[in-house]
Formats: C-alpha cells, structure tokens, sequence
C-alpha cells in the first residue's frame, strides 16, 4: 500500500519505537539514510542500521536483527522483490519501502498494511488494478482448478452443503454455470499473466530516494543546507549513472531550485538588511565564510575541478566518446580543442599573452589563472558548438564553504562510488560503505578527497580499458546484443567485480562502440558486459545495459535473464537489487549467451 | 651519589604511559629506605665522635639528602595514586587484575577506600537513588549518540527492556549511558558526525 502522507503516515509511526533500517549499496541510499539518520537524531530514536549488498544478506541481516523489532525501513532496496514471502515475518512488524528501484513489485503495492510504500506512484508506471491480479475469493480455488480434476472441484465446492438430493440438482445447475465460470476465469488468468509481463517486463528507476528522504525533512521543518545538498548528491548520481533521463533529471533540478531560494535566501536577505544599515565592511566575509549551495550550469566533464583540463577532457565519457579520443584523429582534435582554447584566451586576456595555454592545460585546476577559470565554462561552450558536442553543459548545483575548494555535486558522486567500490583485502566492503557515509560529513573532507584521487584513478583506467576494448575488438556483436567481457589477468581488471564500476563500463563501452561503427543498427543495440567476481569461487558478473537510443532507460535484461535460467538449466542468480545485474559460474558463461541470443532475437 | 636510586625509581614512572600504572618498585623503595637510614646514622656518628668541631657541612649534606629522598618517595606515590583515582573515574570500581596485580597492599586499601567514599557521596545528592558523577564528566551535548558495532557482541538489554543484537558493521543509536560502558571496552565505536 502506498503512504499518502509522509509525516502522518510514515514518520509519526515509527518514531515511537526502535527501529531497523536496512540500506542498499549505492550512493542515492547513502545519502538518504544519512537525511534519515538527521532527522531521527532531532527524536532521540533508537535505531539499528545495516547495509546489505544482496537478497541474501538482506534475509540473513533481517533473520538476525528480527528481534523485538516492530517496524523496519528498506532504503533502495526490496521494493521490486515480495517481502512478506522472502523474509516470511511476522505479522506486527510493519515494513516501509523507500526505493527508487522499479517496478514495485505488486505484493507490496496491495499489501493490506504490512508493506507501505513511502513513494507515491506515477503515471507512467502503469501500476495493474487490483481487480486483474487478485481475485479475493476465488484465489485459493483457483489453484485447486488446475491442479484437481473438474468433479471433485464440484465435490469440493458442495461439501458445506449436506443434503444429498439437493445435490444431484446442483449439480446440474453448477455443470452449465462452472463452464461460464471457468471460461471467465480462463480469460482473467491470461489477462493476468499479460498485464503482470507488460508491468514487470523492464526494470527502470523512479525519484530518488535522497530526495524524498528530503521531502520528509522539509515536512517535518528540519531541512538544513546540509541535508539538500546530500538529497542533491542523489539526485545527480541518477543522472551521472545514466540512471534517469534528462527531463526527469531538469524537473527535479527545478524543485531544488525552489528550496535552494528558500533555505539559502533567508541569509542573504539578512545581509541585504545589514547592508542597508552601513555595516557593508564585514558584509562580504560574512556571506563568503557560510556554507551554500548555488545552483549553476556546468559541464559534463568529469572531477575538472580536481583535475587538469586535458586529463578531465580526455577521461570523461561524454567528451572521450563524442571526439572519439581512443583513434588518433581524436587525439588530435583534442589537441585542437586546447589550442583553440589557447587562442581564445590570447584574445581575451592581455594579462596572460605570455603563458602557454597547452601548459596551462596540463596543470591542476585549481592552481590555473584566476583569469583562465573564470572564462573557461563560457569558453567550453563556444568550443563545443564548433565541435558537436551538443548537451555538453547541464544545469547542476555547487556546495560553497568558506575559502575551500568548492565542490560539485557530481565531484561527490564520482568520490563517492569511488569509495564504495574500492574494497580490497584491508577494506571490507561494509567498512567501504561507512567511509562512503563519511564522507558526506563535512568534518570529515579526507574521505572525500581521497576519493576524488581514487575516482580519478578509476576513470582513467576505465578509458585505457575501453580503448583497448575497441583496439582489440572485445566488443563483440551476437546478434541482438553486444557483449563485452572483461579477461581475467587484464590490467586492473579485479576492479570490475563491483556492480558500479562494471556499469560504467558497460556505458562507455556501449557508447564509444556505437559512436565508432558506422551501422544505424549499432544504436538500437543493448550491450552486455561481465567481468569475474570471485576468482577462488569461479564466479562472474553480469550487467546488461539499455540501447543508447532509448529516451527512457529502462532495461528489460531482468526479465530476459531470468527467462534465460528457466528455459536453461544456467543457475543464474539475481542476487543483486538491480535486476539488470547478475551473478553465475563462469564457465556458464558461454551457454548463457547463446541462450539469450536466441531468446531476443 | 646519594639520591640516585629515587630518581631512578621517578624516572621510571615517568617513562611509562600516562594512563598505566607501572609494577610498586618495592626493592627501590626499600633500597632508598636504607640509603635515608644510613645517612641518618652517619649524621648520629658524627654527632657522637666530634662534639667540638662539628663537620657542619657534611651533615648538612646528608640532610639535605635524606629530605629530597623523602620528597621523591612522596612523589612517587602520589602520582601513583592521582593515576589510580583517574582509573576510578575512567573505568570503575573493579579494576583489572593486570592493573591490580601491580598495586601495593596499602594502595589496594586506599582504592577500596577511596571507592567507599565516592559512593557514599554520591548517594547523598540528587533525591533518592543518588548520582552517578563518573557518567558524564562533561556535559553531553545530546542523550543519545551513533556508534559503530565493532564485534559481534550478542543481546543487548536497552533501558526500555527492548533487545537490540550488536552484530558486527552495523550502526546503531543508542543512549550515551549505555553506548558509554561498551565504547570503553572496545565494543562499539562512536561515530563523529
């Protein structure tokens, strides 16, 4: 069932009694629980957290924590699997799902008062009614009809009835009725089966779980700078991910907006006051010194803030895969990019004539000419219309703090996954995700800027990764699907065992294949990327990515595999809260592709 | 040299850590015990043997000597007991046998004490059950706190009668009061926001 209202509704029950919270590893959960964690800390309410990475560790973390325990909050995670019949609780513990995971799985949607869930439908969900999926009293029989032979059904229907003469009558009666009922009843269970495929046949993402975390905040009137800009960093991890499309992503940005003016206004309009009243020395430092949030369009190039302009120029998805930067001619366009911007700011700028531009380039940022960075965003998108690099800036948000560095909201989702996903031998990844969950706070700016390197690190290997993919043509055509699989032994290739990483990889390699191929087919084609998990276990990964073409990324590979693993015997488990994302043994591998070959095409 | 052997004995509780109590040095002390009690008879001697021409200085020495030993002595053990009250503030009332097998008798005496009239004070303020001063020895800035499960220690009885399970990598809030014991023994972890 869905919660209406979000205080009254969700907020005022729980906060009653201790509660378990169950989180997903993603970088939108993350930054929801830590709005949730804000707000339940105002109430003094007692809580328990753990984040799970699969459907068995949510089982076993529920099994453990069960204890005394009346209301659990899932966070990005559970929202598309039936929970009552997965974790089989019982019947007072009450569950509230916040996931941005779709779609709802249909249990959950007409669960009677067990399962809520806290994000009101869309419309283009296309939620079933009731009336097609469950048929309340005849439910039950309705298994017996399959199952049982016709007569003893009847048998079975007329036992509370005792007369044996009345009998014989109605059965004459029920032959002709039963008929009707059963061809009726025919119609329905297709019908049925029809709608539940057509609902359920692609896995996609609705809002963000951060952000109605934020709702919440805002009801409650506990919003603070700090709690938006965390429902801002889940925000743009959808659109940074690929995750959402860039209408749903510019809607949102309009919401935020409207808070920014709300939270962030109240300030500055004291200091206009005090500006009128002739204290407009100490203005400025006051206003420069408080944390804020603008909200500004920026560029699609990854961390260039972090970064030197070429590296970030060339490291980045959208740049690499639109100038092509893996052949040589890309290079050179590159090359020319930084000399036109070299030109542009000999003609702009008389301070500067004496500087190289090119070396400019090649230096940090940050330690670039103030005069450089203050023209480069308007300079970047004179060059890209020359350039076709068409949707190069879109509108995004900046976290100002005093005299620091400020910081992008997508330089903290590229940190963040960064730091999620680098578990190795001395980190777990639970102790991965408490850092990623540091680094939201602001004290603790070290995990932040330790994951910058790291995301930095990330994206250049991924590029090397990617153009050795396409040098070596690893991106192989089977049909309806592209698939892509990440050899053991390659460099650095342990680090696609996690789901994130594998995902970006999937994109750009999907992206940068298409953009390389000549064929108009190329474009409609999804692609398939795996890479091993567990070496020791003989264990892979599989991400299976949406066609570029499409406006709306959704995925329809949850569906397909696990129709691949019932035709076949492949065990294949869909451990993972993404759908799209699988896990087999690897010398699998090979039948499950032919298999899925044959089922799309 | 006279004095040496209590500025060894000073030296070596300053070279041990701040929050540990190092073994009672009990040769030491008897060691300097002894020196004290032969500069005494050696002051006596010359008292007795020279009546006219006493060799002033040299007692003067000695007694300069004998009272920087005690000086040392009375500073030796009151450093022990300053770190011996700061465990009863920090740990409690019982204290752990490796800390416990380095006292000496009588500071075992004076902890036991020390531990009555703590109590007993404490019970006399607040209304009826007393106050527990050794909780927050600031003020806390909230009543409950987040913390970090470290093991996975078990059932957790909460001051509500509710049980919480500590598992290993969960994260929890619970009330400082009872969040406190358990950080202390390494239990839990707080997290700083």
């Amino acid at each position: 069932m869905f919660v209406e209202d979000l205080v009254k509704g969700f907020y005022d029950i729980i906060s009653k009694n201790k509660i378990l919270i169950l989180v997903n590893y993603d970088v939108d959960a993350i930054c929801a629980v830590k709005i949730l964690q804000c707000i339940l800390r105002f109430d003094n309410i007692v809580y328990v957290l753990v984040p799970v990475k699969t459907v068995t560790e949510l089982k076993k973390a529920f099994e453990e924590q069960k204890v005394d325990v009346k209301y659990v909050v899932l966070i990005n995670c559970g929202g598309t699997l039936d929970i009552i019949e997965i974790l089989e609780p019982e019947e007072n513990i009450t569950f509230f799902v916040v996931d941005s995971h779709r779609p709802t799985d249909i249990c959950n949607i007409y669960s009677s008062s067990q399962v809520r869930v806290l994000t009101p439908p869309e419309d283009e969900e296309k939620i079933p009614d009731f009336e097609d999926i469950f048929n309340e009293n005849e439910s039950s029989e309705d298994e017996d009809v399959d199952s049982v032979e016709p007569d003893d059904e009847e048998e079975s229907d007329i036992v509370n009835v005792n007369s044996v003469e009345e009998q014989q009558n109605k059965r004459r009666r029920l032959d002709q009725s039963t008929l009707i009922k059963r061809r009726e009843r025919r119609r329905w269970e297709e019908n049925r089966k029809k709608l539940l495929f057509d609902y359920t046949q692609f896995s996609y993402y609705g809002r963000s779980a951060a952000m109605l975390m934020f709702d919440l905040a805002w009801k409650l009137h506990r919003e603070s700078v700090d709690l938006l800009w965390w429902g801002i960093v889940g925000v743009t991890e959808q659109y940074i991910l690929g995750k959402t499309e860039r209408m749903r992503y510019l809607k949102e940005v309009e919401l935020i907006a409207g808070h920014i003016g709300r939270i962030c206004d109240s300030t500055i309009i004291n200091d206009d006051e005090d500006n009128m009243s002739q204290s407009s020395m100490s203005k400025p430092s006051n206003t420069s010194t408080q944390l804020r949030i603008e909200s500004e369009k920026d560029l699609l190039l990854a961390l260039y803030r972090h970064w030197t302009i070429e590296c970030s120029l060339r490291y980045s998805m959208f740049t690499a895969v639109s100038l092509k930067l893996w052949t040589i001619k890309g290079e050179k366009r590159l090359k020319q990019i930084l000399a036109e911007m070299g030109e542009f700011w000999f003609n702009n700028s008389i301070l500067i004539y004496l500087r190289l531009p090119l070396a400019e380039s090649r230096q940090m940022y940050h330690s670039m000419d103030l005069g450089l960075r203050k023209q480069f965003y308007g300079m970047m998108e004179k060059i890209s219309n020359t350039h076709n690099l068409l949707q190069m800036t879109y509108p995004s948000f900046m976290l100002h703090q005093g005299f620091k560095t400020r910081y992008q909201c997508a330089d903290y989702v590229y940190s963040m996954v960064a730091t999620l996903e680098t578990n190795s031998r001395e980190n777990s990844p639970t102790q991965c995700f408490y850092n990623t969950m540091d680094s939201l706070s602001r004290s603790k700016k070290e995990f932040l800027d330790q994951g910058i390197e790291k995301a930095k690190w990330i994206l250049s290997n991924m590029f090397r990764h990617v153009q050795a993919a396409l040098d070596m043509r690893q991106v192989i055509l089977a049909g309806p699907f592209y698939y892509l699989i990440v050899q053991e032994g390659t460099l650095h290739s342990q680090h696609y065992s996690n789901p994130h990483c594998l995902t970006m990889l999937a994109s750009f390699a999907l992206r940068a294949q298409v953009a390389s191929s000549r064929k108009i087919k190329a474009t409609r084609l999804p692609l398939i990327a795996s890479a091993t998990l567990d070496s020791d276990q003989d264990t892979c990964l599989i991400v299976g990515i949406p066609p570029i073409t499409e406006s709306m990324p959704k995925s329809f590979f949850g569906k397909a595999f696990e129709q691949v693993s019932n035709k076949t015997n492949i065990e294949i488990s869909l451990d993972y809260f993404d759908s799209s994302i699988a896990k087999m043994q690897t010398k699998d591998r090979p039948k499950f592709f032919d298999a899925l070959t044959a089922l799309l095409s | 040299m006279y004095c040496d052997k209590v500025v060894e004995l000073l030296k070596e509780l300053e070279r041990s850590r701040e929050d540990t109590i190092p073994p009672y040095n009990n040769d030491g002390i008897n060691q300097v015990l002894s020196e004290m009690k032969t500069l005494d008879a050696e002051i006596i001697d010359f008292l007795r043997k020279q009546k006219d021409n006493l060799p002033l200085d040299a007692i003067r020495l000695r007694r300069a000597a004998i009272e920087r030993n005690k000086r040392c002595l009375m500073t030796y053990i009151w450093t022990r007991l300053q770190r011996l009250k700061e465990m009863r503030w920090e740990i409690g009332a019982i204290l752990p046998s490796d800390v416990r097998q380095n006292l000496s008798q009588s500071e075992i005496e004076w902890f036991n004490n020390y531990c009555k009239t703590l109590v007993s004070y404490m019970k006399t303020i607040g209304s009826d059950t007393g106050l527990n001063l050794t909780q927050d020895t600031k003020p806390p800035k909230s009543l409950y706190t987040e913390v970090r499960s470290l093991v996975d220690a078990g059932k957790l009885e909460l001051e509500s009668g509710e049980v919480l399970i500590l598992r290993k990598n969960s994260q929890y809030m619970l009330s400082r009061s009872q969040a406190e014991p358990l950080i202390r023994q390494g239990i839990l972890e707080q997290v700083r926001q």
